[in-house]
C-alpha cells in the first residue's frame, strides 16, 4: 500500500502529501511512497462495500446512493455520507 | 510620572507599534518590521515548494448530481451539482494553520469546468489517452508565455501531466476527466454559445479576430470574476436563519405572481428552493471540515496541535450553522463564502472587498471583551493572506497565462468613505497592512481608496508597505471612482450612498457596491459589498495598436495571413482619413465581438447560472431573482477592454508628425519600414521582449533614419500636448461611443483600460509600429504608463500626461511606475513617496501602482530564478512571484523607466 491510501494521508498536491502524524511530507509514487507500519486504510472510494467492479482505470460502480452511478478508485470518501468501509 | 507623560508614552508605543517611531526627530528612522508568526513561516515554507495542481473531485460530484436531476429546473439542478460537489471534496486542514479551507483537497489546487469548456479538456485527455502529442492550442494560448519557475507545471513528468502550462494532473485521473468530459461534449456553455454565435452573419469576423489574437479570448472563458464578494446574508442570518428565511418565503410565494410580473414572479419560488439547496451545501461543506479536525485532533499528540485542530473544529461546526460570534468565525466565514464563489465557475478577480470595514465590528467586541489581542488578530490575518494567496485560477493557457500572469486578483480595498461619508478607515484596517508589512505573499493586494478624508498616519503606513517592494498598496482615487458610479450607474438609480460602497473587482475594474445595515453586538453597522456581477466582460482585450496595423496593410494580418478585416481601400491621404479608417476597423470589431459576448454571457446565464452569487449579491435574495436574471442591483457592469493604448497613442503621434506634419516620410515608407521591423530581428528571434533590445540585421542602415525619427517621435507622457492631444482625442471618441452600446441585460456599456499581462501576448502578435516599438515586443502596460524609456522629463510629466483627460468617465485608468528603493529610503522616503501619490490623486489621476526595485536585481532574478523564490513585482493591477512570470512580462518590468533620486 502507499502512504496516500493511508487515512492518515494529507494531499498536497499532485506529486506528494504530508503524513499527519509525524508531519513529513511524502511522494505519492515513486521511492519513499510505501507505506509505514502504521497504515490504516484511507476515506477513498476503493475502501468501501459500496464500490465495485473497477475497471483497469480504476473506474467502477457506486451502489452507496438510491441511484448507482459510476465511481473512480481513488476518489475521496471522507465526508460521503454513504461510505462504508469494507 | 503626570498624566502628560503618561499620554505621551502610550502615544510613542502605540506609534512603534505601527511602524511610526516619531520620538526619533533629529534621524526620523522607521522602526523595523516585525517577523511574521512562526506559524505563518512554517506555512510560507511549505507553499514554496507547492505545485499547482488539478483534481476531479469537484468535477465528479458535479457532473453525478447534475445528470441524476436530469429535467429539473436549471437553477436548482446547478445549486444541487454545487452543493454536492462543495460537501464532498475531501477537506485538508494542515497543521500550523487556524484559518482552514482550500479550493480542493490540494494546496494550490484548482479543477476544471468541463460544463463550461469541455473540447480543451477532451482533446487534451484524448490525446493523452492515446498516448499521441497534445494537440496545438488555441492561438492565444499560444502565444502566452508562462514562467516555469514556482509552482507551475511547465510541462508533464513522471505521472504528472502538465494542464494549461500551469497545473500538474496526475495521470491516473485522465480516464476520470475523460469520462467526465464526454457529457458535456454537446452541452458545454462553450458548444452552446458557439451554435449560438454562428447564427450571426459576421461571426466568420469574430473568429478572424479571435485567431488573429486581435481579441484575447471569450467571455464564456471566465464568466465571473472582476466584482466584490459580498457577505452580509450569512453574516447576519447565520446558514440555519438563512435556510429559514428561504423556507417561509418558498411557502409565502411559490406559484404566486404579483404586480404583473408573471414571469419573475414565477421564478421566485424556484429561486429560494434553489437557495435553499446551495446554502445546505455551503453548511455541509463546513461540517466536513469540523468533522476533520476533529479526526486530526484524535490522531495528535502534540498538545498545541490538539488544541488548535479542536477549536478549528469548534469554529468550523459554528459556522455551518450560526451567525459568527467571534473575529475568527467571521474571518472563516468569508473565506467560506469566497472560495465557494470561485469555485463556482472559472475566474480570477473575485475581491475580497473591503474586508476590514466588514469585520470591525466582530473585532472590536473581541478586543473589547479580551478574546483577542491585536498581535492574535494579526496572526490570524497573515494566516489568512496564506490562503488566499494559495487560490488558483483554471482556464485555458491563454487566459490563465497570457492575461493574467497565474494571479487571481483577490483584492482587498481599504481607506475609502464610509456610509456617513466620513473615513472608512477602521482600527483592523491598520492590522491588514501591518499583517501585509510583515507577512509576505502576493495576496490579498491592497488598495487604497484615497481620499482626503484618510487619516495622514494610516497613508503613511500604507506607503511604508508599498516602499518594500510587494507592489501593494496600490492607490486608487476615490472621488474619481465615485464619481464614475454617479455617473454610470446614475440611470440604475446609484446614489451618493451607494457610490461611497464602491471597490475595485479584480485588480483595477471599479465595482458597483452598496452598504447594509449588519446587527452585531447591539450595534448597527453598515457594511459596504458588492451589489453587481462581473464587472470585467463584455468585448475583451483588444489590441489597439493591432488595429492601426491591420489598417496599414489593408486589413490582412501579417504574421497569420488572416484577412480580419475587408480592405478598406482608402488612400490614406491624411492624418484624418487614417483615423477614420482607424475608428471603422476599431468599430466593426467592437460591434461583432459584442454580439458574440452578449450570446456568450446570455447562454452562460442560462444554462449555467450562477448561484452561490446569486444568493450573495443585493438584490437578489429580497427580490427573488437570480442575478442573471437581473437580480443585482446593478447590471450595467459590461465594458470594452482595451490594450496597448499609449502604444497606439505614440505610433499615431509618429505618423502624425513625420508623414503628415512633417512630410518627411510617406506613409508607404512608413509601413514599409513597419513590415520590416526597421530591419532588427524580432523579439522572437532575439528571445529578448523588452521595447529596449535591438539587434540590427544587415538591413538596419536603410531603416536607420526612419528609425531614429519615429524613436524620437514627440511620445506621451511627457507633458508634451502634441502627443498628449492623441490620447485626449482617443478618449474624446471612444467614450461617449462605447456607452451607446448595450449588453446583454439590455445596460450600458463602458470603457475599461487595463493591461494585466494582454500587454504581452498582444505585443507578442503585433508587429512593429511607427512609435519605434519593434515587433514582438510588450507593448507600454497599463493605460496612462508611459512606455518604457519614453518618458524623459520625469515623473511629475508623467503625471501630467496622465491627467489630460477626466479619469471619472471611465472605470478606470492604470498607471505603473518603478522606484529605486534609495528614492524612498527612511522615513522622509515614505514621506516622498506619499507626496508623488498625492499629487497624482490630487491632479485627479485614477489609480498608480509602484514597483519599489532595481532592474539590477531583477536582471539577477531572471538569470537565476531558484536564488529569488519569494521576490514578488507588480505587473499592472497585481503582484505575483517573479518566477512564475513569463519571460516577456518579466522583460518588460525590467525595462520600465526606473525613477531614483
Amino acid at each position: 500500500m502507499k502512504h496516500y491510501e493511508c487515512r492518515n494521508y494529507l494531499s498536497l498536491d499532485c506529486e506528494k502529501g504530508m503524513c499527519a502524524i509525524d508531519k513529513a511530507i511524502v511522494p505519492i509514487d515513486g521511492e519513499g511512497s510505501d507505506a509505514c507500519p502504521r497504515f490504516t486504510d484511507g476515506f477513498l472510494c476503493k475502501f468501501c462495500k459500496n464500490f465495485a467492479n473497477a475497471d483497469e482505470h480504476g473506474i467502477g460502480t457506486c451502489s452507496g446512493f438510491e441511484q448507482k452511478d459510476w465511481a473512480y478508485a481513488d476518489c475521496g470518501s471522507f465526508t460521503c455520507e454513504k461510505f462504508n468501509r469494507q | 510620572m503626570d498624566k502628560q507623560e503618561k499620554i505621551n508614552e502610550i502615544l510613542e508605543n502605540r506609534n512603534k507599534f505601527r511602524s511610526l517611531d516619531v520620538a526619533v526627530l533629529e534621524d526620523y528612522t522607521e522602526e523595523p518590521i516585525p517577523d511574521p508568526s512562526p506559524r505563518f513561516t512554517k506555512l510560507m515554507d511549505i507553499y514554496y515548494v507547492m505545485k499547482n495542481t488539478i483534481d476531479m473531485e469537484y468535477p465528479y460530484w458535479y457532473n453525478r448530481y447534475w445528470w441524476q436531476n436530469e429535467g429539473d429546473l436549471p437553477e436548482i439542478r446547478r445549486a444541487k451539482a454545487e452543493a454536492a460537489a462543495l460537501s464532498h471534496m475531501t477537506p485538508t486542514i494542515w497543521p500550523n494553520e487556524l484559518i482552514v479551507m482550500n479550493k480542493t483537497k490540494n494546496w494550490r489546487g484548482a479543477f476544471c469546468f468541463p460544463w463550461v469548456d469541455a473540447s480543451f479538456f477532451n482533446a487534451q485527455a484524448e490525446a493523452l489517452l492515446a498516448e499521441a502529442d497534445a494537440p496545438a492550442l488555441a492561438e492565444a494560448d499560444r502565444m502566452s508565455v508562462v514562467g516555469e519557475g514556482g509552482g507551475n507545471v511547465t510541462k508533464s513528468y513522471g505521472n504528472i501531466v502538465s494542464i494549461a502550462q500551469k497545473f500538474g494532473l496526475r495521470k491516473e485521473e485522465i480516464p476520470v476527466l475523460v469520462k467526465v468530459a464526454r457529457f458535456w461534449n454537446t452541452c458545454s456553455v462553450e458548444v452552446k454559445t458557439q451554435e449560438y454565435s454562428e447564427l450571426i452573419p459576421e461571426y466568420y469576423k469574430y473568429k478572424a479576430y479571435r485567431d488573429s489574437v486581435l481579441v484575447m479570448f471569450d467571455s464564456w472563458a471566465i464568466p465571473q470574476g472582476r466584482e466584490v464578494m459580498n457577505y452580509y446574508l450569512p453574516l447576519e442570518y447565520g446558514f440555519d436563519g438563512l435556510i429559514e428565511l428561504c423556507d417561509e418565503k418558498v411557502g409565502e410565494g411559490i406559484g404566486v405572481v404579483e404586480h404583473n410580473d408573471g414571469l419573475l414572479g414565477m421564478s421566485r419560488g424556484y429561486y429560494y428552493v434553489a437557495m435553499k439547496e446551495i446554502i445546505k451545501g455551503l453548511s455541509q461543506w463546513a461540517e466536513g471540515y469540523a468533522k476533520k479536525a476533529t479526526f486530526l485532533a484524535s490522531l495528535e499528540s502534540d498538545p498545541q496541535q490538539k488544541k488548535d485542530y479542536e477549536g478549528i473544529s469548534v469554529v468550523m461546526h459554528n459556522i455551518a450553522h450560526k451567525q459568527p460570534q467571534s473575529f475568527r468565525e467571521a474571518l472563516q466565514l468569508t473565506l467560506l463564502l469566497h472560495l465557494a464563489t470561485v469555485n463556482e465557475d472559472p475566474q480570477s478577480g473575485q475581491s475580497i472587498g473591503r474586508l476590514g470595514q466588514i469585520l470591525q465590528p466582530f473585532y472590536a467586541k473581541d478586543l473589547r471583551e479580551g478574546k483577542i489581542t491585536e498581535e492574535e488578530a494579526i496572526e490570524l490575518l497573515e494566516l489568512y493572506r496564506v490562503k488566499i494567496t494559495s487560490i488558483e485560477c483554471f482556464a485555458s493557457s491563454g487566459v490563465t497565462g497570457g492575461v493574467l500572469s497565474g494571479n487571481t486578483f483577490n483584492n482587498l480595498g481599504i481607506g475609502g468613505l464610509n456610509h456617513d461619508g466620513m473615513t472608512a478607515v477602521t482600527p483592523l484596517e491598520y492590522l491588514i497592512v501591518e499583517a501585509a508589512t510583515r507577512a509576505k505573499t502576493t495576496q490579498p493586494t491592497l488598495s487604497v481608496l484615497y481620499d482626503e478624508k484618510i487619516p495622514e498616519d494610516f497613508l503613511l503606513k500604507s506607503a511604508r508597505c508599498t516602499k518594500l517592494g510587494f507592489g501593494f498598496p496600490a492607490y486608487m482615487n476615490n472621488q474619481t471612482g465615485m464619481n464614475f458610479m454617479m455617473r454610470h450607474y446614475g440611470e440604475e438609480g446609484m446614489n451618493i450612498d451607494d457610490a461611497r460602497a464602491w471597490m475595485l473587482g479584480g485588480c483595477l475594474e471599479s465595482a458597483p457596491c452598496c452598504f447594509q445595515p449588519l446587527h452585531y453586538d447591539g450595534k448597527t453597522t453598515w457594511i459596504p459589498g458588492g451589489a453587481g456581477p462581473t464587472s470585467g466582460t463584455g468585448v475583451h482585450f483588444t489590441g489597439l495598436p493591432k488595429v492601426l496595423e491591420l489598417v496599414l496593410t489593408n486589413g490582412v494580418d501579417r504574421r497569420t495571413g488572416i484577412k480580419v478585416f475587408e480592405p478598406h481601400g482608402h488612400k490614406l491621404d491624411t492624418f484624418e482619413d487614417l483615423w477614420d479608417v482607424w475608428n471603422m476597423y476599431l468599430r466593426e470589431c467592437i460591434e461583432v465581438s459584442l454580439r458574440v459576448n452578449n450570446i456568450q454571457m446570455d447562454i452562460w446565464g442560462k444554462i449555467n447560472p450562477p448561484v452561490v452569487t446569486s444568493l450573495l449579491k443585493p438584490d437578489c435574495f429580497t427580490k427573488g431573482q437570480l442575478e442573471t436574471s437581473m437580480g443585482a442591483r446593478y447590471m450595467g457592469v459590461h465594458n470594452f477592454e482595451s490594450c496597448g493604448t499609449v502604444t497606439f497613442v505614440n505610433a499615431m503621434t509618429s505618423i502624425r508628425k513625420n508623414v503628415y506634419d512633417d512630410k518627411k516620410y510617406t506613409l508607404n515608407e512608413m509601413t514599409d519600414a513597419m513590415l520590416n521591423n526597421f530591419g532588427f530581428k524580432t523579439a522572437f528571434e532575439t528571445g529578448v521582449f523588452s521595447p529596449d533590445h535591438r539587434e540590427a540585421t544587415e538591413a538596419a542602415p536603410k531603416y536607420e533614419k526612419i528609425f531614429y525619427d519615429c524613436v524620437n517621435a514627440p511620445k506621451y507622457g511627457n507633458a508634451d500636448k502634441y502627443a498628449d492631444q492623441q490620447m485626449v482625442d482617443y478618449e474624446d471618441f471612444m467614450t461617449p461611443w462605447i456607452y451607446g452600446l448595450q449588453n446583454c441585460y439590455g445596460k450600458n456599456y463602458y470603457m475599461c483600460q487595463i493591461s494585466v499581462s494582454t500587454h504581452g501576448p498582444q505585443g507578442a502578435i503585433t508587429l512593429a509600429d511607427a512609435g519605434g516599438r519593434l515587433a514582438g515586443t510588450t507593448y507600454a502596460d497599463g493605460s496612462v504608463s508611459a512606455a518604457a524609456a519614453t518618458d524623459k522629463n520625469g515623473i511629475y510629466a508623467v503625471f501630467e500626461s496622465a491627467t489630460c483627460y477626466d479619469h471619472s468617465r471611465n472605470q478606470n485608468a492604470q498607471m505603473n511606475v518603478k522606484i529605486h528603493p534609495s528614492a524612498v529610503k527612511g522615513a522622509n522616503g515614505t514621506r516622498k513617496l506619499l507626496d508623488v501619490i498625492r499629487a497624482y490623486m490630487r491632479k485627479g489621476g485614477f489609480h498608480v501602482q509602484f514597483n519599489i526595485t532595481s532592474s539590477k536585481t531583477l536582471r539577477a532574478a531572471q538569470d537565476k530564478p531558484e536564488d529569488y523564490r519569494d521576490l514578488m513585482v507588480r505587473v499592472a493591477g497585481f503582484t505575483q512571484y517573479w518566477c512564475e512570470i513569463g519571460k516577456p512580462i518579466q522583460d518588460e518590468v525590467i525595462y520600465r523607466t526606473e525613477y531614483d533620486q
